[in-house]
């Protein structure tokens, strides 16, 4: 068993406790009934979804400043799990929305702001890909992961004049009972630890791709020379 | 300072120029949003109702895929004569470089607008007025600093002409959110314009300085 198999078990172990904490331990909402449930994971999932973001814009700053490898490769990997739990919690809030707004989409600045979100990080994984590997590709996306998380706050506030439906932050108005409260709090450590371990192991498949010489340079046996702009 | 200023006036006086001699890309944009409206007529079934609520939209709808094309363009011609990297030699900083650039992008898409806002106010009968030409000319700045970075970027990446769009447009939004809120406004809506444009300029400010802050990273090899 290596220490990856192991962080995965714990991973996923730890969410299963959060699962059954949600469904067997914390109450069922007066007003939203049953389906007030998927809130704890919805906003925890959206909370892990910030934190890798947080991590690209991190990870990309260093690399501008020091041309790091290894900043390089905790920007895609945070990239891809932010992209993956955002996808998560945008279908989970819709899957929320549809039994308590009665619609599955509003055009509301916290949700209209995150699937903006989404866009730019699907957009900064595309350019990760389609671009030629190597030190140009990483400025680029380095560059469009501190765009991104620049341009998410903005299109936050500047639509907030049109009214807003989202609820706003329950954690901190105190509004949540402490048995729910406590669940929550559960769900988001359980949800962070995950995201953390899913990083782990995608920078560690990050590190050996890039050990991996690409195909033309084995049969060139050579380092390959930038091409030059077509 | 001023040497900055000079090659930027240089490098855009160029595009310009290059621009006047083989009018390529005006014409084209000037079809292109004529276009735009006769498709949006067809879509929307425009009458003297429901004209002033649309049209916004589709003013921004032709503009910002109009912008695209400008912008993508910018960077299609030196790429194609290998000419950015010879610029890139001389000493001039990659900043002015690309704010020559950009400015130059920037007043194709206006040449664009000159034919885009009056056809929409003549064609949806729409009203045409300052409040109008400020806030499109405003919101212009910002996105022309914007989408010309990414335009550099991409030049240089496979499927460009997919990229542009998915990089630039979601960091366009505010600029639509709030530029789209002025001309509803100008256009007879209710609402605040004057908050609507303060909102543009700070946008135009934050995006200028970090597009000049990034183009020494997406310029420089």
């Amino acid at each position: 068993m290596t220490r990856y198999t192991r962080l995965v078990a714990a991973a996923v172990l730890l969410m299963l406790v959060a699962g059954a904490l949600i469904f067997f331990y914390a109450p069922e909402d007066f007003l939203q009934k049953e389906p007030q449930r998927i809130f704890y994971l919805h906003v925890s999932a959206a909370i892990a979804a910030f934190a890798c973001f947080a991590v690209v814009l991190g990870a990309s700053i260093a690399y501008l400043r020091t041309e790091s490898l290894r900043a390089d490769r905790l920007a895609r990997a945070a990239a891809l799990v932010g992209v993956v739990l955002t996808t998560v919690t945008l279908v989970m809030g819709m899957l929320y929305a549809k039994p308590i707004w009665g619609t599955f989409w509003t055009w509301d600045a916290r949700l209209t702001s995150t699937l903006v979100l989404w866009i730019i990080y699907a957009g900064y994984l595309l350019l990760r890909r389609l671009a030629e590997p190597g030190r140009q590709a990483a400025r680029f996306a380095a560059v469009v992961g501190i765009f991104g998380f620049v341009d998410v706050p903005i299109v936050y506030f500047s639509v907030t004049w049109w009214r807003t439906q989202h609820p706003g932050p329950v954690i901190i108005s105190d509004a949540l009972p402490p048995q729910m409260l406590f669940v929550f709090l559960v769900t988001m450590a359980c949800t962070l630890f995950l995201a953390a371990v899913m990083v782990a192991i995608r920078y560690q498949i990050e590190t050996l791709t890039d050990e991996v010489p690409s195909p033309v340079v084995q049969l060139v046996g050579a380092q390959r020379e930038p091409e030059p702009a077509r | 300072m001023t040497r900055s200023i000079a090659v930027a006036y240089a490098v855009a006086r160029k595009d310009l120029t290059s621009e006047w001699r083989t009018r390529e890309l005006v014409p084209a944009l000037g079809q292109f949003v004529v276009l735009a409206l006769v498709i949006a007529n067809f879509g929307f079934q425009i009458d003297s109702q429901n004209a002033t609520v649309i049209a916004p939209g589709v003013l921004w709808l032709a503009l910002v895929f109009a912008g695209l094309v400008a912008f993508g363009r910018a960077f299609a011609a030196e790429r194609e004569q290998a000419s950015l990297e010879a610029m890139l030699l001389t000493p001039a900083s990659a900043a002015a470089i690309f704010a020559g650039k950009a400015i130059a992008a920037a007043l194709l898409l206006i040449a664009c607008e000159a034919v885009l806002l009056p056809a929409l106010a003549l064609m949806f009968g729409t009203p045409f007025n300052a409040e109008l030409v400020a806030a499109v000319l405003i919101a212009t700045v910002g996105m022309a600093a914007l989408g010309c970075l990414f335009a550099a970027m991409v030049a240089r990446v496979r499927s460009r002409e997919v990229l542009l769009p998915l990089l630039t447009l979601p960091l366009w939004i505010p600029f639509i959110v709030a530029g789209g809120q002025a001309v509803q406004v100008a256009m007879g809506a209710s609402g605040s314009y004057n908050q609507a444009v303060a909102l543009l300029i700070d946008f135009d400010i934050l995006f200028v300085v970090l597009t000049s802050l990034a183009a020494r990273f997406v310029l420089d090899d």
